[in-house]
C-alpha cells in the first residue's frame, strides 16, 4: 500500500497482480524441479516483482502433444511438470520478463496472466454442490431401515410372494 | 443449470487451472457449451471462455477429443 502513495502513476496494487504459468520439460528428475522453480522466482525478483504465492511443479499429463525446439530438432512431449508462480510486478517490466523466459531452455511453454491477489482456485474452498446434499440423504435412508422389525418384513414378503 | 453456476457457488474469479469446474462446461468433443445450456451470466461466460481458452494452450484442457 506504501507503493501506492510512492508511484502513483502506475494505479492500484490490485492492477499488478500476475501470474506465470509454466510447463517445464519432463526430462528432469522430481528433486531438480523444486529448484528450477526456485530459479524461475528469482528470475522474477530480479525484474523487480514481489512474490505472492506459487505452487511447486507437478508431474501431469497434457491434453495433447507439445512441440519444444532443443537445438534446432523438433521434441514431443506428452507430460511435463506444471506450475504456477503469483507475484506483483511493475507492468512495464512485464515484457521484459516475457522475452526473458521466451528464451528459457527448460519451459516448454509458459503463460503470463493478470489475476487477482486472492486464492482463485475454487474446488479447494468447497466441495462440489452435488455430493454436498447427496451424503446426508444417503445417511437419513440407513438410519431409518435400522429400527425395523424383520418379522415384519417376513410378514409383507410373504404377503407379496402369496398375490 | 438455470442458474448461474459461478454466482451460487461464490466464485468471482474464474480460474483457468480449475480444470474440474472448468470441465462442466465442455461438451463430449471438448468443446465450449453455449449460453442456453450453462445458464451462465454474459459476463462470466467470456471469463470461462478464456479461461477454457489458456488451459488449453497450457495443455490442461484438450483442444479437441477424438
Amino acid at each position: 500500500m506504501l507503493d501506492m502513495e510512492k508511484e502513483p502513476g502506475y494505479g492500484k496494487m490490485e492492477d499488478r497482480v500476475y501470474e506465470v504459468g509454466y510447463i517445464l520439460l519432463p526430462t528432469f528428475a522430481s528433486e531438480e524441479v523444486s529448484s528450477l522453480s526456485v530459479n524461475l522466482k528469482d528470475i522474477i525478483v530480479s525484474f523487480g516483482g514481489e512474490f505472492i504465492s506459487d505452487e511447486m511443479p507437478k508431474m501431469i499429463p497434457l491434453a495433447y502433444n507439445m512441440v519444444k525446439v532443443i537445438s534446432n530438432v523438433n521434441h514431443k512431449f506428452n507430460t511435463g511438470y506444471f506450475g504456477w508462480i503469483k507475484f506483483f510486478m511493475d507492468p512495464e517490466k512485464v515484457p521484459e520478463l516475457k522475452k526473458k523466459l521466451d528464451l528459457d531452455p527448460n519451459i516448454v511453454r509458459f503463460l503470463i496472466l493478470k489475476t487477482v491477489k486472492e486464492n482463485t482456485l475454487a474446488s479447494r474452498r468447497f466441495v462440489g454442490r452435488d455430493s454436498a446434499y447427496r451424503r446426508p440423504s444417503k445417511k437419513s435412508e440407513n438410519e431409518e431401515a435400522v429400527p425395523i422389525n424383520k418379522e415384519e418384513i417376513d410378514k409383507e414378503i410373504d404377503a407379496m410372494v402369496a398375490v | 443449470m438455470k442458474q448461474d453456476y459461478f454466482s451460487a457457488n461464490n466464485i468471482k474469479y474464474i480460474d483457468y487451472k480449475d480444470i474440474e469446474i472448468l470441465k462442466k462446461f465442455l461438451n463430449s468433443s471438448g468443446k465450449i457449451m453455449n449460453r442456453k445450456r450453462t445458464g451462465v451470466t454474459s459476463k462470466n461466460q467470456r471469463a470461462l471462455a478464456s479461461a477454457v481458452k489458456h488451459a488449453r494452450f497450457l495443455g490442461l484442457l484438450p483442444f479437441v477429443v477424438k
